[in-house]
């Protein structure tokens, strides 16, 4: 019996970024995201109290999908910045820090939302365009004949993960790992419409980060019994593969929606089972070498198959038969019947592999666009965070084919954008005010907002208590260590710029990040010498910062429009 | 067991929840309005400034409120916008009257407005107010419309007669919208998609049609992508599929599709029959002549070029084999919106596989530009380009957003403004009275007792009559709602709408006419009507009375004249006068026609102008109900760009505007607006009579009866009953 309840009544705030709880809300939130900020950033362990599984980390897409927000507000936040990682991976708690960071400080000039959001908007496009014009001073192009910038790019992201638990050596390792396989899943002879490949990730928890390895073709995880079971096959050629989708255990499939009446005696068993060894039969007229399925093959049909030194391997599972069809060049078979010749694929080789205690079943493709990354880490959390960031930097590297430039990074690119848009509105705001009804006044008060927004956001890289300073000249970022005894000489108190590019026997003029300046030109066009002598750079991924950016300014305009809150409580 | 509560439903109570109702929606209206967040109990977030949406997401447990949130969402279901204008406007209106009940305590009134206090408190003074609302709704609005208002009416067409779109007019009516609807950061790009994708959509001779057709479809229309900045959302053309290829095989050249809405495998079995299997051989003959017979199927749609299979259902593993041998894509389990979209678009009919086998063309093909699978933030759609038979050219939306919220925030706003240009496109007809030849201008009282046309059934017995009679009704579908409404009004007698609803279209077992041979009269004028629109009509019958009686309540009307109006062709001034010869005053009515795609420049300006023309008639009107009446209605109308001018400050406030503009009007000048932008008439005009017709139906309410019982023991009840 269906019961009907009446719905009961909404509640309904009024201006809900003034309560005392949202903000206090927000506040916990803000501080949770900031100290995970960076190589140095504190780690976060989330658990259930009732027990179960311990996430440690200090990646925002991780650390989102476990939290529990209730407030819709927060809700807002954590969604959107969900929705950002999920396209971007990259960037997340930046996107993060920077909303919370915008809101907090708009909040305090008690301006109109109207004129807020406007303005926001307003250099928000002033960013976008800077950062994407060819003058812009913070990014570098990206040049895929060389592995150096790429492997700065990948380095970055894993330094900036420090639940990872890698050591300097093991990070070299692992970031040339990743780019191997990245470069792996490039087709070589490409023309037009690139169509990248696959890495895929096999799990090798509790061996040393060392060992992980990249491999090119498919692993099948198998236990070593039905690997002992397998026959080797000596053969000069490539193997024939034939890969069925639908299942070969002899199940009646589909009989149509009215009845099916079976006299007694008839045996749809057998029935099957001989249109099964018919196939079998088939697939040895055919050379078949391996027969792989998605789904279960009955065991006398993989009996009749080993008889006649075909490998019969199944149980793939659904995820394995794109990369599959994709590396073999197969058409997963549908059919019980006659299966056209040119749905088989091929494969160079196969071989057994044994990597810690897990037994493989290995598929060396003839051209490889798919590979494997082995991936090993001590512990199973450590190995949870080292996956997604190996995810995260497979994924830059993809973004960053599509758009090959690179964005300074170390704290560089927010700094040097802040000096930007601090220089432009004090010098040009009648460009900015073009049409609108607001007033300059307003225009600083919102871009000091906004500026220092950015600095915090760079602020929340140091934890141990260390100052942060700004050139004068190029607006980068310089970091100094707690306990350094006085301001005399900069010079020998700074070795380098936050991403690595510049270092302090310039002359240049320094300044704490949180005092007041002049508004400076920071110096724009890099130079290219510059950038191709430094090896050691801290690089962001362009898109990934540029979304993020619109992302962070976009939720939090939405968040200060909001004048309710209706909540459904049925 | 059943505990009742009864309060009096006043114009207080209605006013105080009015106001409560006010408050919120006042917030988010207009361009400076700002948003709200709504939770879903499923925990969803919904940022939203639709006022449909927000009233509907409040629960609201009042009963008057309930009613007004149903009044506005089956407005918005017409005209998808005014829902905020809407309850600022009721409000306004419920304040006036409040006033006026008050000033009524007054002793130091005047005696005119005192004798009618005594009169209405003798026989239930918000009955009349309500029907002196409908009359003024019904006789009075069209025609300040027609002889005043038009005049200031500007067209979005550039040219009236071949109705050509003006774009940059266009663009003004949206912007103006979407800065109601949508954030206001967001407002200028949503109005921009909205225009190009109207202009990319339509082909010049494309009319109404495509606008129903993108109306009905407008879900499977577009795409949401969340993650990426509003700034990324698209128009695509073709259609976008929110599924992907089960079996993907590039192709190009001469690319046809057919649409399956069933397995192209054969079964075993259908539904109802039985299959009888004796023997294993037969089995796995069986078995094979299905494999065979789906191949050859397979093989044969790949012989007619067919390159794309549309499935409603899911097909099996030996049909997406034998799709993918024969270099044929693959969609399946689309949804029957999807498929109906698809079939609307290309006229396609599905294809069924042949019994018999041939060689022969299908017929059942259509050409298709490309069919490909189309990434969007790393999920596959996708993607056909269509070759439309209709006047639609398919183009899909993308829409970006950073949360979902967002996302459906702008699809509903793109929808409400597709119906909102739907109804700006068609023409509306306006009929009204006015009264010529007052002889009698003592008799400043208003009598017409009888109006509305013999609705009444005939004979049952009469079948042949009936017919005809009914085809007559179903065209005059609008001349009967008018009945309806004149007959509340001027009954004089207490009968609740539903039963009014259930009286007066031919419900024969109810009725018990007296009079048939009239109707057979009334039908031949119909008829006659029907052949001649442009003519001059006098309604024929003259004294005759039908004397209804229900049997249910024992109410009787006698009619004493019968007349018939019909509804006018578009364009053409119609007087159809009737003559009372018992009253001794002519009145003639008038029927007239605001073409399609009229506009008026935002920021109140409507309001504005019909405050100061119904100012105007108010002053020379002779009846005091309907001067009241109208100067409630006037009043209130001010409350709108009040609301509107709130933020503004000085030169731009609302005092100013509406000096300058009263002004402008009282010279003949032309108004000038602060504001850029263009609202639709036609969605004024219909938000004031359905504001009118709430308040009606709230006036009309003299107690409010809470029925304490549980709703799931009514359900009980229900079940016992049936045992």
């Amino acid at each position: 019996m269906s019961r009907l309840e009446a719905k009961k009544p909404s509640l309904c705030k009024s201006e809900p970024l003034t309560t005392e709880r949202v903000r206090t809300t927000l506040s916990v939130l803000k501080r949770i995201v900031t100290s995970c900020y960076g190589p140095s950033g504190r780690l976060k362990q989330l658990h259930n109290g009732f027990g179960g599984y311990v996430c440690t980390t200090s990646q925002s897409s991780a650390l989102l999908s476990h939290l529990l927000v209730t407030h819709p507000i927060l809700k807002i936040l954590t969604t959107s910045i969900q929705n950002h990682v999920s396209s971007f991976s990259d960037c997340g708690l930046f996107t993060a820090i920077l909303c919370c960071n915008l809101i907090e400080n708009v909040q305090r000039l008690g301006l109109t939302p109207t004129t807020v959001i406007r303005l926001n908007k307003h250099l928000l496009s002033l960013c976008i365009s800077y950062l994407k014009s060819e003058t812009c001073g913070c990014r570098i192009p990206v040049d895929f004949s060389s592995t150096q910038i790429l492997l700065c790019l990948v380095r970055s992201i894993l330094t900036s993960k420090p639940a990872c638990m890698l050591t300097r050596k093991e990070t070299e390792h692992v970031s040339a790992l990743i780019l191997r396989a990245f470069l792996l899943t490039i087709p070589e002879n490409a023309e037009g419409h690139i169509i990248l490949g696959k890495s895929l990730i096999v799990p090798l928890k509790g061996q040393r980060v060392i060992d992980s390895t990249v491999l090119p073709g498919i692993l099948i995880e198998m236990s070593e019994v039905q690997l002992m079971r397998l026959l080797p096959i000596k053969k000069s050629t490539a193997l024939k593969v034939a890969l069925f989708c639908t299942t070969l255990s002899g199940d009646i499939s589909d009989t149509g929606e009215g009845t099916v009446v079976v006299s007694y005696g008839v045996s749809l068993e057998n029935a099957v089972l001989d249109q099964l060894l018919n196939l079998g039969r088939q697939l040895i007229s055919d050379h078949v070498d391996l027969v792989l399925c998605q789904k279960v093959i009955h065991p006398s049909l993989k009996q009749f198959l080993n008889m006649h030194r075909i490998i019969a391997i199944d149980r793939i599972g659904v995820t394995l038969m794109e990369p599959l069809t994709k590396m073999t060049g197969t058409q997963p078979i549908g059919s019980l019947g006659s299966i056209c010749p040119n749905s088989y694929g091929s494969v160079k080789d196969v071989c057994t592999a044994k990597f810690g205690s897990k037994h493989f079943f290995h598929l060396i493709p003839n051209e490889a666009t798919i590979c494997s990354l082995l991936l090993c880490n001590r512990n199973d959390t450590a190995w949870d965070e080292l996956k997604l960031t190996c995810q995260t930097a497979l994924h830059v590297l993809q973004l960053t084919l599509k758009e090959p430039w690179a964005l300074l990074g170390g704290g560089c690119t927010e700094t040097h954008l802040a000096a930007y848009i601090r220089h432009k509105t004090h010098n040009d705001p009648e460009s900015i005010l073009k049409d609108d009804e607001c007033t300059q006044t307003e225009l600083q008060l919102i871009a000091e907002a906004f500026c220092s927004a950015l600095e915090s956001v760079v602020g929340s890289l140091e934890h141990d208590g260390g100052d942060i300073l700004t050139d004068m000249k190029y607006g980068h970022l310089w970091s100094v260590q707690a306990d350094s005894p006085c301001v005399a000489n900069w010079p020998d108190l700074l070795s380098q710029c936050g991403c690595g590019l510049y270092n302090s026997q310039e002359e240049l003029n320094w300044s704490f990040l949180r005092s007041t300046r002049h508004p400076f030109v920071p110096q724009s066009c890099l130079p290219h010498e510059a950038v191709g002598s430094a090896s050691n750079l801290i690089l962001d991924c362009l898109t990934a910062k540029l979304s993020g950016l619109q992302v962070a300014i976009e939720t939090a305009n939405l968040i200060l429009d909001l004048s309710y809150v209706i909540e459904d409580k049925n | 067991m059943l505990s009742s509560m009864a309060a009096a439903g006043s114009v207080k109570a209605a006013l105080q929840v009015a106001e409560v109702l006010e408050a919120i929606v006042s917030c988010c209206v207009g361009p400076e309005g700002r948003q709200v967040l709504c939770t879903k109990p499923t925990g969803e977030v919904l940022l939203s400034r639709n006022g449909g949406r927000l009233l509907e997401a409040l629960h609201l447990e009042h009963p008057i409120a309930r009613m007004i949130v149903d009044c506005v969402s089956s407005h918005l279901k017409k005209t998808g916008d005014g829902a905020k204008t809407f309850i600022i406007f009721l409000c306004h209106l419920l304040r006036g009257l409040h006033a006026i009940t008050d000033r009524e305590k007054d002793p130091l009134m005047c005696e005119n407005i005192q004798t009618q206090g005594r009169h209405w408190k003798n026989c239930s003074r918000w009955k009349f107010i309500s029907q002196a609302l409908l009359t003024f709704q019904t006789q009075i609005l069209d025609g300040i419309m027609d002889q005043y208002l038009s005049r200031h009416f500007l067209s979005i067409f550039s040219s009236a007669k071949e109705r050509t779109l003006c774009r940059s007019s266009l663009e003004l009516l949206l912007e103006a919208y979407f800065c109601g609807r949508v954030g206001r950061n967001n407002h200028k790009f949503i109005s921009q998609l909205m225009c190009d994708y109207f202009f990319k959509c339509m082909t010049c001779k494309s009319g109404i049609g495509v606008f129903e057709l993108v109306d009905d479809h407008f879900v499977e229309l577009n795409v949401g992508v969340t993650g990426l900045p509003v700034s990324d959302s698209r128009i695509i053309a073709g259609l976008v599929l929110q599924k992907d290829f089960s079996v993907y095989r590039p192709a190009d050249g001469d690319m046809r599709m057919v649409i399956v809405t069933e397995t192209i495998q054969p079964l075993f079995s259908t539904s109802g029959s039985e299959f009888i299997l004796n023997s294993e051989a037969q089995f796995q003959t069986s078995q094979f002549w299905i494999m065979e017979k789906t191949k050859a199927i397979m093989k044969h749609l790949h012989s007619q070029n067919v390159k794309l299979l549309i499935s409603s259902v899911k097909q099996p593993d030996l049909v997406i084999y034998y799709a993918g041998v024969n270099g044929i894509s693959v969609v399946e389990c689309l949804s029957s919106e999807e498929v109906s979209l698809i079939r609307r678009i290309i006229g396609l009919s599905p294809f069924v596989p042949p019994q018999a086998f041939s060689q022969c063309e299908i017929p059942n093909t259509a050409l298709v530009k490309f069919c490909k699978p189309l990434i969007l933030r790393s999920k596959r759609y996708v993607h056909l380009g269509l070759i439309s038979t209709c006047a639609f050219i398919p183009h899909s939306i993308v829409l970006c957003g950073p949360v979902q919220g967002l996302i459906e925030q702008h699809e509903d706003a793109l929808h409400g403004a597709l119906k909102m240009l739907r109804q700006l496109f068609k023409d509306l007809d306006l009929n009204y009275m006015t009264q010529t030849n007052d002889q009698n201008g003592t008799s400043s009282l208003f009598i017409y007792k009888n109006s509305g046309e013999s609705y009444q059934a005939p004979d049952p017995g009469n079948g042949s009559i009936q017919r005809p009679y009914q085809d007559t009704v179903v065209e005059n579908k609008d001349a009967l709602e008018k009945t309806q409404t004149y007959l509340k009004v001027h009954s004089n007698l207490v009968i609740p709408d539903v039963e009014l609803e259930t009286y007066i279209p031919y419900s024969t077992p109810t009725l018990t006419p007296t009079d048939t041979f009239q109707t057979v009269e009334t039908l031949t004028c119909l008829s006659l009507e029907r052949n001649r629109l442009t003519d001059y009509y006098e309604p024929l019958l003259k004294n005759n009375s039908t004397a209804y009686s229900t049997r249910g309540n024992r109410i009787e009307i006698s009619y004493e004249n019968l007349q018939v109006t019909n509804i006018t062709r578009k364009g053409s001034m119609l007087p159809v006068s009737c003559k009372l010869p018992n009253m001794g005053t002519s009145q003639s009515y008038l029927s007239s026609s605001m073409p399609a795609g009229c506009v008026l420049p935002v920021g109140g300006n409507f309001e504005i102008l019909l405050h100061y023309y119904l100012l105007n008639y108010a002053k020379k009107c002779h009846q005091s109900e309907e001067t009241m009446v109208s100067m409630i209605i006037a009043n209130a109308l001010l409350g709108i760009p009040k609301v509107l001018y709130k933020s503004k400050t000085g030169k731009y406030s609302f005092p100013h505007t509406y000096i300058r503009a009263v002004h402008a009007l009282q010279t003949n000048q032309p108004l000038v607006s602060s504001q850029t932008g263009l609202e639709s008439v036609m969605g004024k005009y219909q938000l004031l009579t359905s504001v009118l017709q709430c308040l009606t139906k709230i006036l009309t309410i003299d107690m409010v009866i809470t029925v304490k019982r549980h709703p799931q023991k009514v359900h009980n009840q229900d079940s016992e009953d049936e045992l």
